[in-house]
């Protein structure tokens, strides 16, 4: 049986990734659609979007999510800001 | 004129190795100095913060960083700090540092900071002996951010803290976790100087920009607000660099 997206189990979600050692991620946005999860935010690698995804899917095996995790660009500025 | 290039919650680990390197070449080009506010590593371990002097350490340029609230997940600061030390770079836990640059002198007072919330819905030390350390923290580490910057006599003054001083730049993040984000009391001891600038991270999901109630710039330079490798600003703008008069 699909188990129900509650408060309870986004909040254990949430404490999941922030306290488990292979993530502690405190930046992931949980939002509850009808049947699915579907996750924000952004990382700093692909490798932690996927340990997210990996760790949900370990502790709560019925759980339906969607990733839209994203990969924190690194890219040289190309502007300069004045501070007055 | 004084570039400094910043950012804080870079989160190093082996898997982040060489991501920032192509835009830190760069940074003797585009700017004098680094500051980094904060949330180097993931959980605070000597591992981690080794990965963080590689990929950050030889930038061409000081490096000058504050710890964050995930450099302390391990209770090894002291031992992270080390190795960051051991890699050239300065680490400031309520004490100062100044640059000469150009012929100017910038002066970076830095902490880590801590929660509590803003004038409205701010944490009072009151009742349970934990819910007056929790204040008590807050107060003691704004009083040496304070202390530091008005020690300071030098012509731009930069403060760098992981936590947030102001609510502004927090916006985007839900305003229930304010008090977990940052307090009044950082931005109460950067209005107590003459502060230029105000830089810090913690707020993933912020906003860049704010101001002090006194009027201090504050910039939330936090990786995943800014979006690049780091961020450029520009100090002292209008004045004379010592060794560039013209003939
Ligand atoms: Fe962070
Ligand atoms: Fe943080």
């Amino acid at each position: 049986m699909t188990p129900q997206l509650d408060e309870y189990l986004e909040a254990e979600i949430q404490r999941l990734l922030t306290e488990s050692g292979a993530t502690a991620e405190q930046g992931i946005t949980l939002q509850r659609r009808e049947h699915r999860l579907v996750l924000g935010g952004e990382v700093e690698s692909a490798q932690r979007r996927d340990e997210i995804c990996r760790q949900i899917t370990a502790h709560f095996p019925d759980v339906e999510i969607a990733c839209d995790i994203g990969i924190v660009r690194a890219a040289a500025p190309s502007e300069v800001e004045e501070i007055s | 004129m004084i570039r400094i290039a910043a950012v804080g919650d870079v989160h190093v680990d082996k898997d982040v190795l060489g991501r920032y390197r192509p835009a830190l070449e760069q940074l003797p080009g585009v700017a004098d100095a680094l500051l980094i506010a904060g949330d180097l590593t993931r959980h605070g371990t000597v591992e981690e913060a080794k990965c963080m002097a590689t990929e950050f350490g030889d930038v061409g340029v000081p490096v000058v960083v504050v710890l964050g609230n995930h450099d302390h997940q391990s209770d090894q600061q002291d031992a992270v700090s080390d190795v960051l030390r051991d890699a050239g770079m300065t680490v400031l836990e309520g004490d100062t540092t100044v640059l000469e640059l150009h012929g100017h002198r910038l002066g970076i007072a830095g902490v880590k900071g801590f929660g509590g919330g803003f004038a409205g819905a701010c944490a009072s030390k009151f009742g349970e002996r934990e819910m007056k350390n929790f204040v008590g923290t807050t107060e003691a580490i704004a009083e040496r951010l304070g202390a530091a910057l008005r020690g300071l006599d030098v012509d731009a003054l930069v403060a760098l803290t992981h936590y947030s001083p102001v609510p502004e730049t927090l916006v985007g993040e839900p305003l229930e976790i304010y008090p977990f984000l940052g307090s009044y009391l950082l931005g109460q001891a950067i209005d107590s100087a003459p502060t230029a600038l105000a830089l810090h991270g913690h707020a993933h999901h912020g906003s860049e920009r704010g101001r002090t109630p006194g009027g201090v710039p504050v910039r939330n330079v936090a990786h995943p607000v800014i979006k690049q490798a780091y961020n450029v600003y520009q100090l002292l703008t209008d004045t004379v660099d010592a060794g560039l008069t013209s003939v």
